[in-house]
């Protein structure tokens, strides 16, 4: 069996880490499937799915070495006019953090609830915005 | 005050709920995969940016398409939404015989604050008879004019009418109409440097990113092909801080002129106090 919703976010920072962890609880809950396994994917690709602990200071060092994987001031090549879009691409930085972070997190899920450590939170990552109608899927299969 | 002067309003929100007329504005920009924008949505940009307001220009070209663009009214719907953040700007199409009591009505009734034109797209020279009869309006409002110059992306349009030195004699004959030299009149900024130099009626914008990042391209266009000392010396009060967004990237174009050796005066003349000057809004900041 299969269940599938979307969860919208409107971001409104260049990059921003959104808990997301209630809404697909909300999804599973919804789903009505008891044992089974969750999928979490962003459909964008300079966007990120993490899971992590829910803290200030862990979120502003995940920040930081993203950062530092992926400066601002590199040369990249993806730094170009692209003639499919008419417009500058200016987001290789969010490329980059998106391929490190992953697009993507599982969980088991058992007598209706995901299993998930005390400290395990899932994040929604932001690396190019501010953005409008970014799109998360939440699929639960049992 | 930070004033972005350059922003094609074109896939906001509120003027495109006829997705036919989205679609249009696809092809004649050749801007796509973009979607539309929420006021919301443009506002958070605004704010990454540290923009406090934006100048939205109509465009018309309506003479060879039969519509325009984004239309007068439009401009004024969006600026009646948000409208301590929203400066609007009018277009006209000169070939159109109606263009002079179009654009009156503009300044007159819709209150809008500036004339956008494109002359590489109309195929007119910017002292075109038809274009100077629009001139006599501008000045009699006290408003100015934003032209295209350099390169234009959009299609059917001819660069060369985009050339910095073809608006010396309107600079010469009209001291007193403030015009504005979108992009720089890249790839010509010498010459547009060189306008400017000469005639204090003239300015010109940042909205240029055709190659590399925006600080990359800021670089090399303001510190290398000028030297930066040329805007931070001699022209520090005509240029103006223009994106050319949604074609540009609004966000880092705004943090790029920060790191451009530039001193911090200038800096701030850029962002605003010079395009409340452009704008006639001497009394704002």
């Amino acid at each position: 069996m299969f269940y599938t919703e979307s969860i919208c976010i409107e971001t409104t920072e260049y990059n921003q880490m959104t808990v997301i962890t209630p809404q697909v609880e909300e999804i599973v809950s919804r789903s009505g499937i008891v044992d089974g396994m969750v999928t979490v994917i962003t459909k964008h690709t300079t966007t990120g799915i993490i899971v992590n602990e829910a803290l200030e200071c862990l979120e502003s060092d995940i920040s930081t070495a993203l950062g530092m994987f992926a400066p601002e001031d590199r040369p990249y090549s993806h730094a170009r006019m692209l003639r499919d879009y008419g417009s500058t691409a200016g987001n290789p930085t969010g490329h980059l953090k998106a391929m490190l972070t992953g697009n993507h997190c599982h969980f088991l899920i058992k007598d209706g609830k995901m299993v998930r450590g005390g400290a395990q939170d899932v994040y929604f990552c932001e690396f190019d915005g501010p953005s409008q109608r970014r799109e998360i899927v939440v699929l639960v299969e049992g | 005050m930070f004033i972005d002067i350059h922003v094609h309003p074109a896939f906001f929100e509120p003027i495109n709920e006829d997705p036919l007329r989205e679609e249009m504005r696809h092809r004649a920009l050749d801007i796509h995969k973009n979607g539309t924008s929420s006021l919301q949505h443009v506002l958070n940009q605004m704010n990454c940016a540290g923009l406090d307001r934006l100048c939205l220009l109509a465009q018309d070209y309506s003479a060879d398409m039969g519509t325009e663009i984004v239309s007068n009214q439009e401009v004024r719907k969006l600026v009646d939404l948000v409208p301590d953040r929203f400066i609007g700007f009018a277009s006209v199409d000169p070939r159109d015989p109606d263009a002079p009591e179009k654009l009156e009505y503009a300044f007159a009734e819709l209150k809008l604050r500036g004339l956008n034109l494109h002359p590489g797209r109309v195929e007119l020279d910017p002292c075109d008879a038809r274009m100077e009869r629009l001139y006599d309006i501008c000045e009699k409002h006290d408003v100015p004019v934003m032209f295209h110059a350099g390169l234009s992306w959009e299609p059917g349009t001819h660069t060369e009418y985009g050339m910095p030195i073809r608006f010396e004699d309107l600079a010469m004959e009209r001291s007193g109409l403030r015009f504005c030299l979108g992009h720089f009149g890249w790839p010509w900024v010498r010459e547009t440097a060189m306008l400017m130099l000469k005639y204090p009626n003239v300015y010109a914008d940042t909205g240029v990113l055709y190659f590399d990042s925006a600080l990359e391209f800021y670089s090399t266009t303001f510190t290398e092909d000028i030297p930066v000392t040329w805007i931070d010396r001699s022209l520090r009060h005509q240029v103006l801080f223009g994106s050319d967004n949604p074609r540009f990237e609004q966000i880092r174009m705004a943090k790029a002129l920060d790191r451009l050796g530039m001193r911090e005066s200038t800096v701030e003349l850029i962002k605003g106090q010079n395009a409340l000057d452009f704008l006639g809004m001497k009394g704002e900041r």
